[in-house]
């Protein structure tokens, strides 16, 4: 089926460079160029062949060198469903990739896209309400990629205060296997190894 | 006649709708609002009692969840997944022990499949009738709340023998279940649903039948299959407005396709198709067909091991994958990109709160401020799911 689309998709939209991957383990997807997302998408959604009338997720995943925005589109018509995926390449660190916002094809993209704009940094060009969703508006940075790091303050509040942070909690099983002797077995779901012992 | 300004006072010309101020008001519903059902912050615009605009805030709950799972090994995920949807947690559970055995092509035995499908089940009455308790309460009746908990907490106290816990099981492993099912408990499951059958129906024509109660929800917020198919909304909701729609009949998982039962829909009998009253008997009628799943599970539950086999040291190979499963409130998604490692690279959610929620805009603006509190009620939102 993904090969389907892909040929489908590279006949409709000229320069699409759509690519059906098939995977050994779990699910292939189809890539699609950045640039052509949205005709992709509005060709698949109004395709009689494939009928996408669902927008399910949309998922983004950062890398070193780019950020992959997956589209889980599916039929609930034709009981179909794959992933739609594209690649943006990221120049820097703090580069925010763009691409278009499929909004007018589906109302269920506007909060899916407000929240990865949030957590993983893309820009989505008209995008009716591109506001932050989850953190407060004024947030610094994007809590999903790789290399974030939480900022001090947020409206002078400190951020992760000590006396807030459960050290006893977090240092519990470093004291306790520490002091069964670096033991692992004799700590973990204790009563049949305290027993053996 | 006494003439103030040059204009006769008692002349009601002066006061035609035109003329009068028609500014709007803002009114914040929520964070701490009784009928929020937890953390959700609605803007509303209201002319007098009408709603004009609505705009859901929400995040006041978000851990990120997704940060954490990435520092995190498979095992240690399940039980911060139940503190998603805190009220439907076993499903939560299933779903990732779901996409976690597909990927390592994990075989589970007969039997934690079959305990597997009674908790599920369980759960979904039990998320069902807390749903049948709050709406009521949402619209002013307290009493069915009483009714609804009372059944409500059999099925917790066995969810407490069985796990340890009330509410967050962290029960169904990876490969399995956690602890094995007793005769003594199935026999009592077999005369708790027998029960609940005559209690189910008493509660419905006390509530459901009611002549109040379908005036206050029967042409609220209506939700057309089109508009559903927009917002990608899933579960009861996309159920009520007429569309056959269930994952346990379309995209069997577990070992639903040995099961006999049926996908009530909504007809749009008291008033209009998808509307409050439809999503409301939507998931009345899921508590029969979750007691007719039950028998046939009780009826056929096998003998044998409860775990498959699983490696100590689990890694998962690199790939991608997206699995879905049908939970209580709607469909539950995970996108998992693993890289071969202990712990996922990516671990996503699709959450179904979440663009149930993202709707408000659109079935809020033209309805009474009471009917937005029904409306709210009756898509069943949990905002532990929602902020993740």
């Amino acid at each position: 089926m993904l090969k389907d689309i892909a040929s489908f998709l590279n006949s409709q939209v000229s320069g699409s460079k759509a690519e059906a991957y098939e995977a050994e383990v779990g699910d292939g997807h189809v890539s699609v160029a950045g640039e052509h997302l949205f005709a992709c998408a509005k060709a698949l959604k109004e395709s009689s062949e494939f009928d996408m009338n669902v927008l399910q997720v949309v998922s983004g995943v950062d890398y070193a060198d780019r950020i992959e925005v997956n589209y889980m589109l599916a039929s609930f018509t034709k009981n179909t469903e794959f992933i739609l995926k594209v690649k943006l390449p990221k120049k820097s660190s703090d580069d925010i990739p763009e691409v278009d916002s499929v909004c007018s094809l589906w109302k269920a993209a506007n909060f899916l896209e407000r929240e990865t704009y949030d957590m993983v940094g893309v820009k989505f060009n008209n995008h009716p309400d591109h506001r932050r969703i989850l953190c407060p508006e004024d947030w610094e940075g994007f809590p999903l990629r790789r290399d974030y790091v939480v900022q001090k303050e947020w409206d002078g509040i400190e951020v992760n205060p000590a006396h807030k942070v459960n050290s006893a909690d977090h240092n519990f099983f470093k004291d306790v296997i520490e002091k069964m002797g670096g033991d692992q077995k004799k700590v973990t779901y204790s009563w049949k190894s305290d027993a053996e012992s | 006649m006494i003439e103030i300004n040059g204009k006769e006072i008692g002349d009601l010309s002066s006061l035609s709708s035109e003329k009068m101020k028609s500014e709007l008001l803002t009114l914040n519903m929520g964070p701490q609002h009784p009928a929020t059902h937890g953390v959700l912050r609605v803007e509303l615009k209201t002319d007098s009692e009408i709603i004009a605009e609505a705009k859901p805030y929400i995040g006041y709950l978000h851990r990120c969840f997704e940060k954490h799972a990435e520092s995190i090994d498979y095992r240690g995920i399940i039980p911060f997944v139940d503190r998603m949807d805190y009220l439907g947690a076993m499903g939560m559970e299933w779903g990732y022990a779901l996409t976690i055995e597909k990927m390592l092509g994990t075989e589970v035995p007969r039997r934690a499949q079959y305990i597997r499908t009674i908790v599920g089940e369980l759960q979904r009455i039990a998320s069902h009738l807390l749903f049948y308790g709050v709406y009521a309460i949402d619209l002013g009746a307290f009493s069915p709340f009483l009714y609804a908990f009372d059944e409500r907490e059999k099925i917790l106290r066995l969810f407490e023998e069985l796990s340890g816990a009330r509410l967050l099981y962290n029960y169904i492993w990876l490969g399995g279940v956690w602890n094995d099912i007793t005769d003594d408990q199935l026999r009592r499951i077999e005369k708790f649903i027998d029960n609940l059958e005559e209690e189910v129906k008493t509660f419905h024509n006390l509530v459901g039948e009611n002549k109040i109660f379908i005036e206050r929800t029967a042409h609220v917020g209506p939700v057309s299959a089109e508009m559903a198919y927009q917002y990608g909304a899933t579960g009861p909701v996309l159920r009520a407005s007429g569309v056959d729609w269930d994952l346990r009949k379309k995209r069997p998982y577990g070992i639903y396709e040995e099961f006999d039962f049926d996908v009530p829909v909504g007809k749009g009998e008291k008033g209009q198709l998808g509307d409050c009253w439809d999503r409301y008997h939507v998931r009345v009628q899921e508590i029969f067909e979750s007691i007719k799943i039950l028998r046939q599970c009780l009826a056929g539950i096998e003998e044998g091991s409860i775990m498959g086999k699983v490696p100590k040291v689990l890694k998962v190979p690199e790939g991608e994958i997206y699995m879905r499963t049908e939970c209580p409130r709607g469909e539950l998604g995970y996108h998992l990109v693993s890289d071969g490692g202990k712990t996922p690279y990516r671990l996503k959610v699709k959450s179904s709160c979440f663009t149930h929620v993202s709707m408000l805009p659109e079935m809020g603006p033209g309805q009474l401020i009471a009917d937005f509190v029904a409306t709210i009620g009756s898509i069943d939102i949990v905002l532990g799911e929602v902020d993740r």
